[in-house]
């Protein structure tokens, strides 16, 4: 059996092409193995676990039906989607874990997180993380009528899409010193994150630190087994056509 | 009734007319030229579906008419043994090649009239030889240049019988 990874699919209404290759990966990949790691920005945006959309409860439902056939699922809050709570979990079965998370299966033992946090050179962006993930600042987001939640959700990803801003050029790249701090901090010889869009498997200072890719022309996962780490790429189902 | 003759058996389908009426007219047409004969089953997905209709056996791309309007929105669903028009990320834009659904593919389906939502259309089901197809959609499959999902071994249309009923139509 395989546990696989994947993060920052930033599935939007926008890109249906992605929301389909996600669903097709659920049902012919994730299916087969033994659970799925999802380390953050699932979703470009994530207004609340009230949301109404197509794709919101679309993808819900394919989670549910993988979780009934005994895959574990576990998912990790994004940038952009850490809004997703506990009725989420819920409709879905998957388990919502903390940003940073040492897992252990197939005799591997590993630190899982999105990523953010490490990316510490961005002064600005940890700002605004430290908002963001403050409780007082999500409660009143959520307190919002759902139609102003809508309303800022589009304007979030109009302003991302505008300025690039899902580019590896655009993300400032994780700090050497932050990794090494962290990896420490947990024992760990393999960090896996996600956030920054620059897929890679890294040699560092405490072993290995793996970059999961994000989801646009291509999908991006990452196969553990007892053999190892795999991290691949394919074509989007729709886009080979 | 179409039936396919492959070197992996033969499997039947009946196209519907009445709620794809453009799709299986532009389907029937590309029987009726012995489009198919010599196309392959060039991506194999167990779970999901089997496409073909486009690729001779050495992956070269056949040519093909016009694209077709999208009738996704006459209420058939992507379900098991179903028929469906394969296209690009461009809701109008299915030529020749179709797949078969080996699993039911709701997220598939029509549910409004933009990119998001248009979904693919079905036009028609598998009748006979069902089993075919469940053997086909366990096949191995790899890499064949940049496409994925290619059987190793060709699965081939090497001939197609248009019934005398759909011939007449």
């Amino acid at each position: 059996m395989s546990v696989l990874f994947i993060s920052d699919l930033h599935l939007s209404p926008e890109r249906p092409a992605v929301t389909r290759a996600f669903l097709v990966f659920l049902q012919t990949r994730a299916i087969k193995a033994e659970a799925l790691y999802v380390l953050g920005d699932l979703f470009e945006a994530w207004i609340g676990d009230d949301d109404p959309t197509d794709l919101a409860l679309q993808v819900q439902k394919a989670f549910a039906e993988l979780a009934s056939t005994g895959v574990a699922l576990y998912v990790q809050h994004g940038n952009r989607d850490f809004l997703l709570g506990n009725r989420f979990a819920a409709n879905t079965g998957a388990v919502i874990i903390g940003d940073e998370t040492v897992i252990e299966h197939c005799g591997h033992r590993a630190l899982v997180m999105h990523g953010d946090s490490l990316c510490t050179d961005d002064i600005d962006y940890q700002r605004f993380r430290r908002k963001s993930r403050n409780p007082i600042y999500k409660w009143c987001l959520r307190a919002l009528p759902l139609k102003r939640r809508q309303k800022l959700a589009a304007d979030w990803r109009a302003k991302s899409m505008a300025a690039n801003s899902n580019k590896a050029s655009s993300i400032m790249d994780v700090n050497g010193e932050a990794v090494d701090r962290v990896m420490s901090k947990h024992g760990v010889k393999t960090l896996i994150h996600g956030h920054t869009h620059r897929p890679d498997q890294h040699y560092v200072a405490n072993g290995e630190r793996i970059v999961l890719g994000d989801w646009d022309s291509m999908g991006w996962a990452l196969e553990m087994n007892s053999a190892g780490y795999k991290l691949q790429s394919f074509p989007l189902w729709e886009t080979e056509q | 009734m179409i039936t396919f003759r492959t070197n992996m058996g033969d499997f039947s389908i009946e196209l519907d007319f009445d709620k794809a009426p453009i799709t299986a007219a532009n389907f029937l047409q590309y029987a009726r030229d012995d489009f198919y004969t010599g196309t392959i089953f060039h991506r194999v997905i167990n779970g999901f579906m089997v496409q073909g209709g486009g690729m001779d056996s050495e992956m070269n791309e056949k040519a093909s008419r016009a694209p077709i309007e999208n009738e996704a929105d006459n209420g058939l669903k992507n379900e098991i043994g179903t028929l469906a028009m394969a296209r690009t990320g461009e809701p109008h834009s299915a030529s020749s090649q179709f797949f078969i659904n080996v699993a039911d593919n709701g997220f598939l389906n029509h549910s409004g009239k933009n990119m998001q939502g248009w979904g693919y259309a079905v036009f028609g089901k598998v009748v006979d030889g069902m089993d075919v197809i469940e053997t086909i959609k366990g096949v191995k499959t790899g890499y064949a240049g940049h496409h994925q999902d290619v059987p190793v071994d060709a699965i081939e249309i090497t001939e197609t019988v248009v019934s005398d009923a759909y011939a007449a139509l």
